[in-house]
Parts: C-alpha cells; structure tokens; sequence
C-alpha cells in the first residue's frame, strides 16, 4: 500500500431516531443484520490503488513492450497474474486479520471459487493416478502374500503328506506344549514298544525312544538324532582276536549307506520320496538300536543270576565277558554305532575309511587270514557273525513269543531250540549252545581226522536242528564185489545177505559236552563174562570223553570188521573164533592163527593195522601187544593196513590154509 | 472348496463320531460345527472385504475422501491376507486331525501289515527250513557219492607185507 492513509470516522452504534410520528411514536431504523453490517463494510474497503497500480504497470509494459518488441518472456503475463493475486491475497488477509482483531467481524465462510474445467481435470487425472497406484500396490501385496501361502501350502503338504506315509509304520506322537522354534508343531515319534514286553519286565525306555521331527529350511520334516546316540550290539570271541572290526567296518557301511533325511547336506536334492524311504531306514536303525540296547540289558540281568553255563569273567561299563567252557570266553558289548547324526560330513567318511583300512590292514594278507581260518578252526570256533545272528534271534522269539503267544504258532519257534519250555534262561542256554558248537567242530574234527585214514569208513552228518544237540554216523559198507557170490546183487539195498551184514553203523551223538557212541558188532562186557564172545547185543550205547573218542570207535570199527570176517568164514563153513578184535582160525595140532586187529589213532598212515598172529600153544599170546615196531616175528606178523577187499582175500587165503590142513 | 473342506471334515467328524460314548459323538459334532463355522468366517471375511475393495475404486472428488479410500483398502487387503492365512492353518488343523483320529483305517493298515509280515516271517521259516533239507539232501548226496567212489576205487594206503 501506499504511504497516504485516510481515515474516516464510524457513526457510535447507537440507536438514533429516525422519525416521531404525530401520535409520539418513535421510530428507530431497523437493526442492521449480521451478514449485511459484514458486506457494509467490505464493500467500504478501496481497491481503487491496487487497480491504478495495476493500470500503471500494464501501460509501462505495453509501452516498454512496444519499445523492445523482440525481447518478450513467455511466462511474463503468468508472473504478472500471480502477483496481481498476491496483491489481493494480502489485502484480504490482511482485512481478515484487522476485522477479527477488532472483534468487530468474524469471517463465517469462505467459498472456493468455480474451478475452470482443465482444473477439474487435472485434479481428477491425479487422483485417479493416486489410487491406480494404490491398486497397483495392493496388486503386488496380493501376489507377494499369494505366494507365500503358496510355498506354506507346499510346504505343509510336503511336510504332512511324509508325516502321514511314516505314520503307516510308525507310532506318531504330539506333544501338546508350546513349541519353542517356529514351525515346530511338537510331532514326534515313539519307538518304544510297551505291548511287546511284560509289566513285569523292567524295561526303561530308551534315551532315543522318542525322536522328535522337525522342519528342514526346505520344508520337508526332519530327524534329528545326537550324535553316537545309536549303539549296536558286539559279540565276539576272545582270544581268537576276530570279529571286531568285521563288525565295526559293517557298522558303518550301514550307518553310512542311511544318510541324512532332509538332504541338506546332500549336493543333489532328493525327492519326498527317498527322503521318507531315507527317514524309514533311519528310524529302523533306531528302532534296532534299541532293541540291542534291550537284548543287551536281558543280557547283563541274565548274567548275574545263577545259571549253568553262564560264567561272569569281567564286567565294565557296556561291556561284559563270559566264560563259556571249552577254553573260550566270549564278550558282549554295546558300542555307539557311529554315524548316526542327520549330518553327514567328511569326519564320519574319514571314520569309515580309517576303520576300513584299519580292517583290511589287520585281514588283508592272505597270510593272516589262513592263520586266523587255521586258529579258528583249531579252537573250533563257530561264526561270529551266525552266534551274534543267534543271540538276538533266541531274545528276540523269547520276548515276542512271551508277549504274544496267542498269535504265534509254537512251530516258530523250533529252530532256536527250546530256551524257554526247559525254565533256563536264555543267556545260559546260548553259552551252553556256543559251548556245545565249539566241542562238536572239535569232535568232527577228529571224526574227520580218523575217517581220512580209515577209506572204508565213511562220516554222515545227521542234523538235527537242535542247537545242542550233534549228530554223526560212522559207516562201513562192504562192497559188494566181496559179498558171497551166491548172493550177490547188484545195486542191491539190502543190508543183510543171508545173515551177513554189508553194512555196519556206529553213531556219535553229541548233546551239550557229552558224548554217545551207539554202535553195533561189538561184545558186550556181560557176554565176556559168560566167556561166550560170539554173543554180544546188537546195539552198544555208552558214553566217553573226547580223548577217548577215536579210540572207542577205532575198536568200533575194528570189531566190526572182525565181525563181518567171522561172519563169512562161517558162510564158507569155516570154525572161526571171534575174540573181539582177533578172528582165531584152528589148525592141525592145535596151531591157531589169528587175525588180529590193531588201533592206533595216533598212527599217520592208517588207524587200524592188522597182524597175522600164530599160536602153536606154547608160546604167549601177545594177542594184544601194541609194540609194533618189529614187524616180522615168528609168530606174528604184520600185514599192514589193509582194506576190506584185501581182507577178505587174506580170510579165504587162510580159509583154504585151514580146508588144507584138514582143521573142519 | 468348501464342500471338500466340509466333507472332509464331516468325515473326519463322523470317524470320530463313530465312538463308543455319545459324549464323543457330540465332541465331534461340536468341534465339525466350529470348523465350519471358521471356513464360513474366513471366507465371508475375504469376500466382504474384495467386495468393498472394488466398490472403493471409485475416484472421488475430494482428495482426502481418496486418501482415506486408501487407507481402507490397505486395511481391506491385509484382512483378506490374514483371512486366508487362517483358512491355511485350518487345513493344518484338519490334516493333523486326520493324522491322530484316523484310526480305525490305521489299525486296519497296521493289521493288514502284520499279516503280510507274519506270512513273510512263516514264508522265510519255510524257506529256511526247506534250504535245510535241501543241504541236508545234498550232502547226504555228496556223502552217497563219496561212498561210492571209496567203495569202488578202493584206495588202499598200504598193501600186504
């Protein structure tokens, strides 16, 4: 504004009189309202400068613009209509202010003026623009949020299509706590099988009992086991320095071959698939952990309790050593299996190199193995692995049958043996069974041994699925070129030729550590005392030792060889005397010539020799004088170790000495 | 979808409701009658909230009635999200029931199982004891044999002096 300031001056508001009427009537003028006292004095307020003003400059432009016609702004007159607004902006603001100040008029409203159309536009254009982005916004949470639920919805499916395959097999568990890691539901799984095994049983379950399953990052569900919390049972020999590291190294190929579920650590992603076969065979470890963690506990309980057969040698923690006759001990152990973690890294690769080179250093020359073969073939050692196989299967049909007896047919159970009908127990009757295997290899070992230098005695096994019980039969066929020529068949099964036996038995039967010779064709003690050999039973049954073994059925066999001559000489109508292992023939003037069988299971190139005995009456039967180191004598000599064929030839040789001599 | 999630869950409901008591017959139907209630809930939440979503599309000439369009459809939007991410958990919900309650189809599963592994178990006694009689056989063969070649070969370690 300008420097010049007028003032005018208000009339006071007060009522004047405007007109008295001839009655005395006053009239006042009416009462100016609200709104028009505010127009009134508006309308007072002189704009008239601000139009000069605004002349003045216009005109200086024009002529400033005539003056200079090339130099013109294009955005001049916007310029010029801005501040021409200022200008007025400011005088209305500045009256506001003054009529408020004064009190003496309030502003009751403003109205905004008509928008032109291009502003309409324009603020329609923005905010049309406005909430197209807002949709364009939305659109991209919408998506984002549709393909989180997408991967939850994978995810899940994933997770409970796995979990309800495993539930097929396994007994699935929750736990109804709050769980501490996000997609933690609490699931778990239970191997502990309480219906399998008696109340009265005390069997704690496992530390690994319960596995808990978890979410892998891929959403897949995940076991987790500890580390070494899987132990396997070990059962070994002592002494014999096998079996460990077979299996040790076998160990760990199988816990290498399970590796982990969620293949995190795998290069290779596996497919739901393989990761549930993978979870089945960790969770079958597991569950056979367990079960060797038990069989091992039923061992220690078992070991303690008095028992035959059963011999505590040394005891520390996991690990127990029993005595078991026959020179052996033998050691059942628990030893954490080795990789048994979800991860598997380098360490436990490297473990299984280390032990797999540990064990082909120890059994890899061909030198080390004949020597342990040979050692343990001397010792009569059965196989680690099959005794091992035995332990848990006899545990395991003894608990499953206790448990459930009345869905199992009682012919399962035969080929374990009867642990559980005789009331021993089973650690007992298992040393007792390894016991009994060790004696009888020893005990076929020299039934082998005797039968390779014997050629027309011939072993036959007999099994007899009892884990206890052994069984061999000695037999000696005579061939039936040498049968009696009358009676001669070919091909024929008939064990008894008019009275001649062609084939003569002796049966070895082994039960625990006792040995049972039944045999026939040798005399009996009684009918020696009667002083008549001839008569003997037909079947003998005793018992012996294993010491005395070769040569109990060295004179088995040698009486019945001796047997059989007798038996053809009297065929050919030749007196003979039977004494045992001597078949005496009568000569003229009172000579006998006897042949005599001798035994010797020490002897390298036969076991039975025979010797040509002559007694003329006068010298001393020496019938059986084991000095055979002078073989030609003038009254015996020896004939060698000789077959059956040649034997019989030797008895018609002597057969016809006696026709000869005129003896019958 | 609906009447998938409805039929499951009658199923479920109904297995469940297949007990003995009546007290977990009515359990059951009370527990089907929230389910549903839950999917009715989440779906009528995500489609009253997509209807208004598109009924507020409509540009307005105040600038702030746009800007608080805005704002709703924001909060719209997030509802609808977490509509449905509770009709998600409802199906987690649903499939650990049929995890736990499935149970008569299970035993009959795991009996089924036990019979087939009760007949492997018999089919490998059997085997072994036929692999049993077969050694048995063999080396009763091999033993005849040997007895025959001893027989008709003769070998004598030592001859007559």
């Amino acid at each position: 504004m300008d420097g010049n300031l007028e003032i005018s001056l208000d009339k006071l508001p007060i009522k004047r009189l405007e007109t008295i009427e001839e009655n005395g009537l006053e009239r006042f003028p009416s009462d100016v309202g609200y709104d028009e006292k505010r127009v009134n004095l508006i309308r007072r307020i002189d704009f008239a400068w601000a139009v000069e003003r605004e002349d003045l400059s216009k005109k200086q432009k024009k002529s400033s613009s005539s003056k200079e016609t090339t130099a013109s702004w294009p955005w001049q007159s916007m310029v010029e209509n801005l501040q021409s607004a200022h200008h007025e902006l400011s005088v209305i603001i500045d009256l506001i202010n003054t009529v408020e100040a004064n009190d003496a008029v309030t502003v009751a409203g403003m109205t905004r003026p008509k928008q032109l159309p291009n502003e309409l536009l324009s603020d329609l254009a923005g905010s049309t623009a406005t909430k197209l982005q807002c949709f364009r916004h939305l659109g991209k949470y919408f998506k984002q949020s549709a393909k989180a639920l997408e991967q939850q919805v994978a995810r899940e499916a994933r997770f409970y299509g796995a979990l309800i395959r495993l539930q097929q097999n396994w007994k699935v568990k929750r736990q109804r706590v709050v769980s501490s890691a996000p997609g933690n539901e609490g699931f778990y799984i239970d191997l502990f099988d309480s219906s399998l095994y008696e109340p009265a049983a005390v069997f704690r379950p496992s530390s690994i009992s319960t596995i808990r399953i978890e979410h892998d990052p891929a959403g897949m569900l995940a076991v987790n086991l500890p580390p070494n919390s899987c132990h396997s049972l070990q059962f070994g020999f002592l002494g014999a320095q096998l079996g460990n590291n077979p299996r040790q190294s076998g160990k760990l190929k199988t816990d290498c071959s399970v590796e982990d579920p969620s293949g995190e650590t795998k290069k290779v992603p596996i497919s739901d698939d393989e990761c549930v076969k993978e979870t089945h065979s960790l969770l079958r470890k597991v569950h056979r952990a367990i079960f060797d963690e038990q069989v091992f506990d039923l061992v220690n309980r078992e070991a303690f309790n008095p028992s035959l057969g059963v011999n505590v040698t040394g005891i520390r923690e996991n690990y127990l050593q029993l005595s078991i006759g026959q020179g052996a001990s033998v050691f059942i152990s628990i030893a954490p299996s080795g990789q048994d973690n979800k991860t598997v890294d380098g360490a436990g690769s490297q473990n299984l190199e280390t032990a797999l080179t540990t064990f082909e250093t120890f059994d890899g020359s061909k030198l080390a193995e004949g020597k342990h073969d040979a050692l343990k073939k001397k010792l009569g050692l059965p196989s680690r692995r099959s005794c091992e196989i035995y332990m848990q299967q006899i545990f395991h049909e003894h608990v499953f049958v206790k448990a459930k007896d009345r869905s199992i047919p009682s012919g399962r159970t035969q080929l374990s043996g009867q642990p559980a009908k005789d009331g021993q127990n089973l650690l007992g009757h298992f040393c007792m069974a390894l016991a009994h295997r060790i004696f009888s290899n020893k005990v076929l070992a020299e039934l082998e041994n005797l039968v390779c230098r014997v050629p027309y005695v011939h072993l036959i096994f007999h099994p007899t699925w009892h884990s206890r019980t052994s069984s061999w039969t000695l037999s000696m066929k005579i061939p039936e070129s040498i049968l009696h020529a009358g009676h001669r068949r070919q091909k024929s099964d008939i064990h008894d030729v008019k009275g001649v036996k062609s084939q003569f038995r002796t049966k070895v039967v082994v039960n625990d550590d006792c040995i049972n010779v039944e045999g026939e064709g040798a005399p009996n003690v009684a009918s020696l005392f009667k002083g008549r050999s001839e008569s003997v039973c037909s079947m003998n049954r005793y018992d012996c030792d294993l010491s005395d073994l070769p040569v109990i059925l060295l004179q088995q066999v040698a009486s019945q060889v001796v047997h059989w001559l007798h038996e053809e000489a009297l065929l050919v109508g030749i007196k003979a005397n039977r004494d045992f292992l001597c078949l005496s023939f009568e000569l003229e003037q009172g000579e006998t010539l006897s042949l005599v069988a001798h035994v010797d299971p020490e002897d390298e190139q036969g076991c039975i020799s025979w010797w040509l005995v002559m007694d003329d009456g006068f010298t001393e039967e020496q019938k059986f004088h084991t000095d055979i180191s002078d073989g030609v004598s003038e009254t015996r000599k020896f004939l060698g170790y000789l077959s059956l064929d040649v034997l019989y030839s030797t008895l018609m040789d002597l057969v016809s000495l006696c026709s000869g001599g005129g003896s019958h | 979808m609906n009447k998938g999630g409805v039929g499951g869950g009658s199923g479920l409901g109904s297995g469940g409701g297949g007990g003995p008591t009546a007290a977990a017959a009515a359990a059951a139907a009370q527990k089907q009658k929230t389910l549903l209630q839950r999917v009715d809930t989440d779906i009528g939440n995500i489609v009253d909230n997509f209807s208004l979503l598109v009924n507020v599309a409509r540009v307005n000439d105040p600038p702030v009635r746009n800007s608080q369009e805005v704002f709703m459809m924001e909060m719209r939007a997030a509802r609808m999200v977490q509509a449905a991410d509770s009709l998600l958990k409802l199906v987690s919900e649903l499939k650990q029931t049929a995890i736990f309650s499935g149970l008569a189809s299970l035993n009959d599963h795991v009996e089924q199982r036990t019979e087939e592994f009760n007949q492997q178990a018999e089919k490998t006694d059997r085997m072994l004891a036929r692999i049993g009689e077969e050694a048995a056989a063999s080396l009763k063969e091999l033993e005849s044999h040997l007895l025959f070649f001893h027989t008709e070969d003769k070998p004598t370690p030592t001859t007559l002096k």
